[in-house]
C-alpha cells in the first residue's frame, strides 16, 4: 500500500513537471497551426477556428523538405555509425589498458572542446577549401564525427570502468581472444552506454547548423537545419513554416529515442560477474 | 598476432562500410555538378521568402535564353551572409555575385573582397539608375541596386484609423484613443502604435525630425546633439507618459500585434507589405511631423544590390557581368513590381505606365523623398552599437537622455578608433616569429628523440594503440589546424584594415583583454551563468533519471516526453522562450499574474531579469541530456546491490548517497566536465534570448563577446586572443576539477 501511494506521488510530480516542460513545445505547435504566420501568441488554445495544417502541406509540397530530410538522414547515419564504432573501441582501450600517452590522449580530446567554436569556422573553411571538400558530405561528416567523439569516448570509457574486469578475464581463461572478449562479453553489457553514444552522435549532426552553413553551398545538398533556416529572415520570418518544420524535425529524434530507450535497461547483474 | 589481424579486419570492415557510403555520396555529388562546358554562376543573397521565388523565376528565364549557364542561388540571413562571404573570400572562393544591403559595401571594399565596377561596365550603364542605387565608396562604384527603399514609414490599419496622423500631437491623441483595455482585466489588449523601437535603425529617423542627423558627411558619429537627446526623451514619453506603445516590443511582437489587429499603427519598412497583404487592410504614410520642430522624421533609404566577388576572373567574369546587367535591367525590375511592389531603381522602369499607375508605389515615392541615404562606411556598425547601448539604458531608466547622448558619442568614437586601429609589427613581432620557429623545431626534435621509446611502447601495446588511433587521429586532424591558426591570429594585427596583409605583432591583444575591466565583469557573469546552469542540469537530470528508472505506469511515455526539449531545434526553442518572456503578452507574466498575483516583470529590458531569462531557457534546453546520461549510468548498477543494502536496513537517501552516486560517477563526470565547457561556450541561447546582448550589452557571456568583436567590429586578432584566454581558463578548470573529484586517479 505504501509503495502504491509513493508511486502515485511520484507520478503526479512527474506529470506536473512534464506539463511545465511541454508548454514551450506546445507553443511551437500552436504557431505551426496558425494561419496568421505570427510568432507571439497570447492564448494557449492549440486549435482555433482559423487553425489549419496549411503550413505542413506547404512544407511537404512546395519546399524541398523531403530532400533535406534524406540528406540529413545520410549524414546523421554515417556520423552515428562512425561515433559508435570509434568510441566503443577507443573507450575500451582507454579503460582497460595502461600505456604511454594515455593521459595525454584523454586530456587532449577533452581540450579540443574548449575553444569557442565560432572562431574555428574561418580556419575550417580554409582547410576544407584547400582539400576541395566544400559542398561535400565528407567534410561535414569528418567535422561532425570529431565534435561528437570526445564526449562519446569519455562516456564509453566511464561506463567500461564500471564493468568489472573479472568479466573478460574469465572469458580469456576460457580461451577467448582479447578482441572477441571485447565484442562478445563487454559490448553486450555496455549497450546502455552505446545507446547514449548513438543518440548523442545523431543529435550532434541532426540539428547542427553553423558548420553546415559554411560547408554546404548547394541547395540540393542542404541538410534539415539549413533548409529550416531558409524560412527565417531577420525581419520577415515564415513562422508557420518554420515552426511546422521544427515540429517535423523533432519527430525522428523522438522516434529514435523511443527505439533506443528499449535498450536503456540494465545489462549487468552481479550474477554475470560470478558466472 | 592473430589478435591484431582480427582487429585490423574489424577496423577495415567498419572503414569499408563508411567508405562505401562516402564513395556513393561523392559520386552522387560529382554527377550533380560536373557536366561538360557548363558554367555555374553562384549568387548569395538575403532576399525574403517571396522575393526569392521571384528571383528564381527571372533566373530560370535567363538560363533558358543562355544555354550552358547555370545559376545557383543561395540564401543566407543578412548577418550570416556577411560573415560567410568574408570567410569564403578569405579562403579564396565564394560566389561570383553577392546580393545584399548597401551598408556591406564599405567593409567589403576595404577588405578587398569585392571588385570595383567602374572598369567592368560603361558609364552609360550606371546612368540608367537613380543615383542612390549605384553605391559609391572611396570614389569608386561597388554595387548596383535593383530597387530602392528599405525605409521606415507609418503603416496603419484602415479599419481602425481613418486618416493617418499628420504630426506627433495628433499621433499621441489618436494613439491614446486607440490604446484600450477591452475586457477590463488590467492588461491592455490593443495599442495605438507599435514598432521595434529599441533598435537604432528604427530610432534614428526621429533624430532627423528633431533637426540633426546621427552621422556627418565624412562618416563620423554625430550623437552628442540636442536632437538626439530630445528624440530619446520623446520615445520614452510615448511609452511612459502617453502610454501609447507597449513597454517591451521587439520586431516580432510588433508584427504579431499589428497582424492580429491588436495594434492600430506600426512603424515598419516596405519589406513588410507582402506579409500584411490579405491579412490587414492597410495604408501607408510618412512618419508624423514632430510638432515641436515642425519637421519631418527622416527614415534611412537604402538600396539592395549586386556586387562582384574579387576572385571572379576570365570567362566567368564576362558571364557574371552579363548576368548582373540582366538582373538589374528594367525588364526584371518590372517583374518585381508586378510580383512584389518593389520600388524600381531603373529610370526606364520608373517611367513605365505600370509603375506610374501603382498607387502604393506612388505614395511610397513620396515617402522616400524625405529619407536620407544609408551610409556605407564600416564605421556605421560601431555607431549603431554605441547608440543601441545608451538608448536602451535610457529606456530602462538607468540613464538621463542628456548624459546618454554624450556617452553614446564618446563610445562611438572609441569603438571606431579600436576598429580602425592597426598595430604595427615591431620588435616583438620578430621575436614571436623566431619563437614560433623555435617551437616547431623543438617539437620535431622531441618527436625524433622519443621515436624509439614510442615505437617500443607501441609494440608493447599494439592492441590499445590501434583501437584508439582512428578516433584520436580524426579528432586531432580536425582541430589541430584551426587551433594553430587561431593561435597565430591571436598574435597578429588581423582586423578590418589588414584583412589581406596582416602581420604578427605579439601579445598586444592579450594585454588589451586582460587590462580591460569589462573582461572581468563578463567573465564573472559567464561563471555565474555556467554554475547555475550546470548545477540545475545535473541535479534535475539525475533526480528525474532516478525517478523514471523505477517501475512506473506509462514509464516509456513519460521518459519520451521528458526529452522533447532536447529533440526540438535549439534555435526555434530559444525564440519561443523569448516570446514567452514578453512583458505584456508573454505567457510567463500571464501565469505569474494569474496564479501568484505578481505584477508584470520586464524580462527583456532589465539587465538582471534578461540574464535570468537566458538562464531559465538554457536550463530547460539542457537537462534532458544529463537525464539521458544519468539514465544510462544507472543501468550499470546491479539490482542486487540495492537489495543487499535494504537487508542491511539502509534508507532511500543512504542508498542514493552510498550506491547510486558513486556508481554513476564515472559516467557523469565526463558529462559534467563537457557540460560545463559547452555551457561556458554556448552562444546560441544568450544571443537569441537577449537579442545579441540586450539591454545595453549587459547580458553577454564571454563567447558572445568574442562573436561581437569578431563579426561586428571585424577585430579578428582581438577575438582570437580572447578565445585563447577562454581556452586556458577552461583547461585550468578541467585539471582542477579532475583533481578535486579524484577523476585523475581513475585515469
Amino acid at each position: 500500500m505504501r509503495k502504491k501511494i509513493e508511486t502515485l506521488g511520484i507520478l503526479c510530480l512527474l506529470i506536473l513537471f512534464i506539463m511545465a516542460i511541454l508548454y514551450p513545445a506546445l507553443n511551437i505547435i500552436s504557431v505551426s497551426l496558425r494561419s496568421d504566420d505570427a510568432f507571439q501568441t497570447r492564448s494557449l488554445t492549440l486549435w482555433t477556428d482559423e487553425s489549419s495544417f496549411k503550413s505542413y502541406f506547404t512544407l511537404f509540397l512546395e519546399t524541398k523538405f523531403l530532400t533535406w530530410m534524406k540528406n540529413s538522414f545520410i549524414v546523421s547515419f554515417v556520423v552515428t555509425l562512425t561515433g559508435v564504432v570509434l568510441a566503443s573501441t577507443s573507450g575500451y582501450a582507454l579503460s582497460r589498458f595502461n600505456f604511454i600517452g594515455k593521459k595525454a590522449v584523454l586530456f587532449s580530446i577533452l581540450m579540443t572542446q574548449m575553444f569557442p567554436a565560432t572562431m574555428l569556422l574561418l580556419p575550417f573553411f580554409i582547410l576544407l577549401a584547400k582539400f576541395e571538400l566544400i559542398n561535400s558530405y565528407i567534410g561535414l561528416i569528418i567535422i561532425y564525427s570529431s565534435t561528437a567523439l570526445p564526449f562519446c569516448v569519455w562516456q564509453m570509457k566511464g561506463y567500461y570502468d564500471t564493468v568489472p574486469p573479472e568479466l573478460e578475464e574469465s572469458a580469456r581463461m576460457d580461451g577467448c581472444t582479447r578482441f572477441s572478449a571485447f565484442t562478445k562479453i563487454i559490448l553486450p553489457v555496455s549497450v546502455p552506454a552505446l545507446v547514449i553514444t548513438a543518440l548523442f552522435s545523431f543529435m550532434a549532426s541532426w540539428s547542427e547548423y553553423v558548420v553546415a552553413s559554411i560547408v554546404l553551398q548547394d541547395p540540393e545538398l542542404y541538410t534539415l537545419p539549413l533548409g529550416l533556416k531558409s524560412f527565417q529572415a531577420s525581419l520577415a520570418t515564415q513562422w508557420g513554416l518554420y515552426a511546422a518544420g521544427a515540429v517535423v524535425v523533432s519527430i525522428p529524434v523522438t522516434i529514435l529515442f523511443i527505439f533506443l530507450s528499449r535498450f536503456l535497461v540494465s545489462g549487468l547483474t552481479i550474477g554475470s560477474v560470478k558466472g | 598476432m592473430k589478435n591484431i589481424i582480427k582487429i585490423l579486419q574489424y577496423i577495415f570492415r567498419s572503414l569499408i562500410v563508411t567508405k562505401n557510403i562516402v564513395f556513393l555520396i561523392s559520386i552522387f555529388i560529382f554527377f550533380g555538378c560536373q557536366s561538360s562546358n557548363e558554367i555555374t554562376i553562384n549568387i548569395w543573397h538575403q532576399m525574403l521568402y517571396e522575393n526569392r521565388k521571384a528571383l528564381r523565376e527571372v533566373c530560370d528565364k535567363y538560363e533558358e535564353s543562355h544555354t550552358g549557364i547555370n545559376i545557383n542561388l543561395i540564401y543566407r540571413e543578412t548577418e550570416e551572409l556577411r560573415s560567410n562571404f568574408q570567410s569564403a573570400a578569405l579562403g579564396g572562393s565564394g560566389p561570383e555575385l553577392i546580393y545584399g544591403p548597401s551598408d556591406q559595401v564599405g567593409p567589403f571594399a576595404i577588405m578587398g573582397i569585392i571588385k570595383p565596377l567602374d572598369d567592368l561596365f560603361s558609364l552609360s550603364y550606371f546612368d540608367q539608375f537613380l543615383s542612390n542605387a549605384v553605391v559609391k565608396f572611396d570614389k569608386k562604384r561597388w554595387m548596383v541596386g535593383d530597387g530602392v527603399g528599405n525605409h521606415l514609414m507609418l503603416i496603419y490599419n484602415k479599419n481602425m484609423v481613418s486618416s493617418p496622423p499628420k504630426d506627433t500631437d495628433e499621433l499621441i491623441q489618436l494613439g491614446k484613443s486607440l490604446t484600450k483595455d477591452l475586457d477590463d482585466d488590467g492588461v491592455i489588449d490593443q495599442f495605438g502604435l507599435v514598432w521595434n523601437f529599441t533598435e537604432p535603425f528604427f530610432y534614428v529617423p526621429w533624430i532627423g525630425g528633431f533637426g540633426d542627423w546621427f552621422i556627418d558627411e565624412s562618416g563620423k558619429p554625430h550623437l552628442d546633439t540636442e536632437s538626439n537627446e530630445n528624440a530619446f526623451a520623446f520615445i520614452k514619453s510615448l511609452r511612459d507618459k502617453h502610454k501609447i506603445i507597449p513597454k517591451e516590443c521587439d520586431y516580432e511582437t510588433a508584427n504579431a500585434l499589428f497582424k492580429t489587429e491588436r495594434a492600430a499603427m506600426i512603424i515598419n519598412g516596405d519589406w513588410s507589405w507582402g506579409d500584411y497583404m490579405g491579412k490587414v487592410d492597410f495604408g501607408i504614410a510618412k512618419l508624423p511631423r514632430i510638432s515641436v520642430t515642425g519637421e519631418l522624421p527622416t527614415p534611412i533609404v537604402s538600396t539592395k544590390g549586386y556586387s562582384i566577388n574579387a576572385h571572379t576572373k576570365g570567362e566567368k567574369l564576362h558571364h557574371t557581368v552579363d548576368l548582373m546587367k540582366y538582373l538589374t535591367s528594367p525588364e526584371v525590375q518590372l517583374h518585381y513590381v508586378r510580383r512584389l511592389n518593389t520600388q524600381p531603381s531603373s529610370l526606364a522602369a520608373l517611367d513605365h505606365p505600370e509603375v506610374q499607375s501603382n498607387v502604393l508605389l506612388k505614395q511610397n515615392a513620396d515617402i522616400i523623398k524625405n529619407g536620407k541615404p544609408m551610409p556605407v562606411v564600416p564605421e556605421l556598425r560601431a555607431i549603431w552599437d554605441a547608440l543601441r547601448g545608451e538608448y536602451q539604458s535610457v529606456l530602462a531608466g538607468t540613464k538621463e537622455p542628456h548624459s546618454a547622448a554624450i556617452e553614446s558619442q564618446r563610445k562611438a568614437e572609441e569603438q571606431i578608433k579600436t576598429m580602425n586601429l592597426v598595430v604595427q609589427p615591431g620588435s616583438q613581432g620578430k621575436f614571436i616569429k623566431g619563437l614560433l620557429g623555435l617551437i616547431i623545431v623543438g617539437i620535431i626534435l622531441v618527436l625524433w628523440k622519443t621515436k624509439e621509446k614510442f615505437l617500443f611502447a607501441f609494440r608493447e601495446n599494439k592492441f590499445a594503440y590501434l583501437m584508439i588511433l582512428p578516433a584520436f587521429a580524426g579528432i586531432m586532424i580536425v582541430v589541430l589546424f584551426p587551433f594553430v591558426y587561431n593561435l597565430i591570429i591571436s598574435l597578429s594585427n588581423f582586423s578590418l584594415r589588414t584583412f589581406k596583409n596582416w602581420d604578427l605583432i605579439g601579445f598586444y591583444h592579450f594585454g588589451t583583454v586582460l587590462s580591460d575591466i569589462r573582461f572581468y565583469s563578463v567573465l564573472g557573469k559567464t561563471i555565474i551563468w555556467t554554475l547555475i546552469n550546470v548545477s540545475f542540469h545535473v541535479s534535475l537530470g539525475v533526480f528525474l533519471a532516478v525517478l523514471i528508472n523505477r517501475t512506473l505506469p506509462a514509464k516509456k511515455t513519460l521518459r519520451t516526453l521528458l526529452i522533447i526539449p532536447w529533440a526540438l531545434p535549439q534555435y526555434i526553442a530559444a525564440l519561443t522562450w523569448r516570446g514567452m518572456f514578453n512583458q505584456e503578452y508573454g505567457s510567463i507574466n500571464l501565469i505569474l499574474n494569474k496564479f501568484f498575483n505578481m505584477s508584470p516583470v520586464q524580462w527583456l529590458s532589465q539587465p538582471i531579469e534578461a540574464f535570468s531569462a537566458c538562464i531559465i531557457t538554457n536550463i530547460w534546453l539542457g537537462f534532458p541530456f544529463m537525464m539521458v546520461v544519468a539514465l544510462g549510468g544507472l543501468q550499470s548498477i546491479p539490482k542486487e546491490m540495492y537489495e543487499a543494502s535494504q537487508v542491511d536496513g539502509a534508507s532511500r537517501w543512504q542508498q542514493f548517497c552510498k550506491i547510486t552516486i558513486p556508481m554513476i560517477k564515472p559516467v557523469m563526470l565526463p558529462a559534467i566536465i563537457l557540460g560545463t565547457v559547452w555551457t561556458f561556450n554556448n552562444i546560441n541561447v544568450v544571443w537569441l534570448v537577449s537579442n545579441g546582448g540586450e539591454p545595453s550589452d549587459l547580458t553577454h557571456i564571454l563567447v558572445s563577446y568574442v562573436y561581437k568583436a569578431a563579426f561586428n567590429l571585424y577585430r579578428y586578432g582581438y577575438a582570437a586572443a580572447l578565445s585563447m584566454i577562454i581556452f586556458i581558463i577552461l583547461s585550468a578548470f578541467m585539471v582542477s576539477f579532475m583533481r578535486k573529484t579524484k577523476l585523475e586517479a581513475i585515469v
